[in-house]
């Protein structure tokens, strides 16, 4: 099942917001086309773990990072990185559905567009509908692919987004509590949606819910106040896990 | 292995419970198994037929534990020392049920057995029993104070029972050797020293569960075995 190729490797990772400081030595390690979970309380720090990888946290003036975060070896926390090729190759999908306010279509084809991947219409049309496949929302929409997405149901326009992160062809998928809105049908569509994704894409997910963290990843982080506190495959974190703290936050002890 | 309490108060009051039930199931396997070892040596008719009568209680208790386990499952998935305790607790109140059975099914064999049972035959069987129902004492000792050493002890005394159970049986067989006419209550004692070493298995499955309980590993390499039964020349 793991293959060990590490695909994201986090050195000494320190955030600071402002004063505050968000992340603390962060030492991790993505696995290749694996699902990481990472878990904690609220304010731990795994959004921002995730929000560095793609450098979402640029956006925050009060910001500041230290530390190494490379992909497949290569450093992508220093100024002579292209973000937007970056964030090409890493796509996210947010807690709350986040379609753009176009039709299902333009929803998709907007990545391939600006990052210029489809230089003709048919070739667009194919990126499209692939995507929506690979999503496992194409049955559902092909016939109305004008519509906004918005019209969409919020299962829906979760799929839609996550067809929009994956029309660019990434290779890591970032996913910061995708479920946390969706009732539990779409919930499992989005779950078994991850186990034919993490054969293509790495996956890192944020969740608050473990049931979930068990279903889907095969390691799962623990992070609490900044720290991560113990990393191990998904099977031992959850069956018997090595620091008391995580066991005492997985049983409801703390938190 | 002291643990904080969880911050949902019903749930640690399941677990309680739970656990509360377990040790009660256990002390009543225990004496059981006990008052059937007490039956036997004296042949006592009057205490078999007792035995056999309260057998159902440990059931009940059993199907009790059957139904929290599966509510905790659904309702509160447990992780990590919570879903360990659970299967665990599972696996123990059907080992302790078999344990009863077997007691029981002692018990039963006592009715047609003479009054005036030869000293010979009871010794070893007696002392079998007698540890068995010790091992017991000290699993359930073990699961109360959670300790992995004490589980550990029990599982490699098993090797004691098998070996007494050698002898016992041995005792047995020369005693059908003497006389074929010693078939019948020959045969049932052979059972019986049979039924009495099958609950010292069981006292050592419970050894096992509980040293994953407490450690979250299985306990490694075989159990430990003594002599097969093999009659004496």
């Amino acid at each position: 099942m793991t293959n060990n190729k590490v695909k994201i490797k986090t050195e000494k990772l320190n955030v600071f917001y402002g004063q505050k400081q968000a992340l603390k030595n962060v030492n991790l390690e993505i696995y290749n086309r694996e699902v990481t979970a990472l878990i904690g309380p609220s304010g731990c720090g795994k959004s921002t773990y995730i929000r560095c990888i793609n450098r979402m946290n640029d956006v925050i003036e009060t910001c500041k990072i230290s530390g190494s975060i490379k992909i497949d070896g290569q450093e992508i926390n220093n100024k002579q990185i292209d973000v937007v090729r970056l964030r090409e190759r890493i796509g996210m999908v947010f807690q709350k559905p986040n379609p753009f306010p176009k039709s299902i279509y333009d929803n998709v084809a907007y990545g391939p567009q600006i990052h210029g991947l489809a230089d003709h219409k048919d070739k667009l049309d194919q990126i499209v509908q692939t995507s929506l496949k690979k999503s496992a929302l194409w049955e559902e929409v092909k016939d109305r692919l004008d519509e906004p997405g918005t019209s969409l149901s919020g299962g829906q326009q979760q799929r839609l987004c996550i067809a929009r992160a994956i029309s660019v062809n990434p290779e890591v998928i970032l996913m910061d509590e995708p479920c946390s809105a969706l009732d539990p049908i779409a919930t499992a569509k989005i779950e078994e949606l991850m186990e034919e994704l993490k054969k293509t894409f790495t996956i890192v997910i944020v969740t608050h819910s473990m049931a979930q963290a068990v279903r889907v990843s095969q390691r799962t982080g623990f992070f609490h106040l900044g720290n991560l506190i113990e990393v191990d495959t998904t099977d031992k974190m959850f069956k018997n896990p090595n620091n008391k703290m995580t066991q005492d936050y997985i049983t409801g002890r703390f938190g | 292995m002291s643990e904080e309490k969880r911050i949902v108060k019903s749930y640690e009051e399941e677990m309680q419970s739970l656990n509360d039930d377990l040790v009660k199931m256990g002390s009543l396997t225990e004496s059981q198994l006990s008052d059937t070892i007490q039956a036997i040596v004296k042949i006592d008719k009057e205490a078999a037929e007792n035995i056999i009568k309260n057998d159902v209680q440990i059931n009940e208790l059993r199907a009790k534990i059957d139904d929290q386990i599966s509510t905790v499952l659904v309702k509160r998935a447990p992780m990590a020392i919570d879903l360990r305790t659970t299967i665990s607790s599972l696996k123990i109140s059907h080992d302790l049920e078999r344990i009863g059975d077997l007691a029981k099914s002692v018990a039963k064999k006592i009715e047609p057995l003479p009054i005036d049972l030869p000293q010979e035959l009871t010794g070893s069987l007696k002392r079998l029993g007698e540890l068995v129902q010790k091992q017991l004492n000290n699993v359930l000792d073990a699961y109360i104070t959670k300790s992995k050493d004490k589980a550990v002890d029990v599982w490699r005394n098993d090797e004691q029972v098998d070996d007494l159970t050698h002898i016992a049986m041995n005792e047995v067989a020369n005693f059908l050797g003497k006389n074929k006419k010693n078939l019948e209550l020959a045969t049932h004692l052979l059972f019986v020293t049979k039924n009495i070493e099958r609950a010292g298995d069981h006292v050592t499955n419970i050894a096992e569960s509980l040293y994953y309980l407490i450690e979250g590993e299985y306990l490694e390499g075989a159990r430990p075995k003594g002599k097969e039964f093999v009659k004496d020349k």
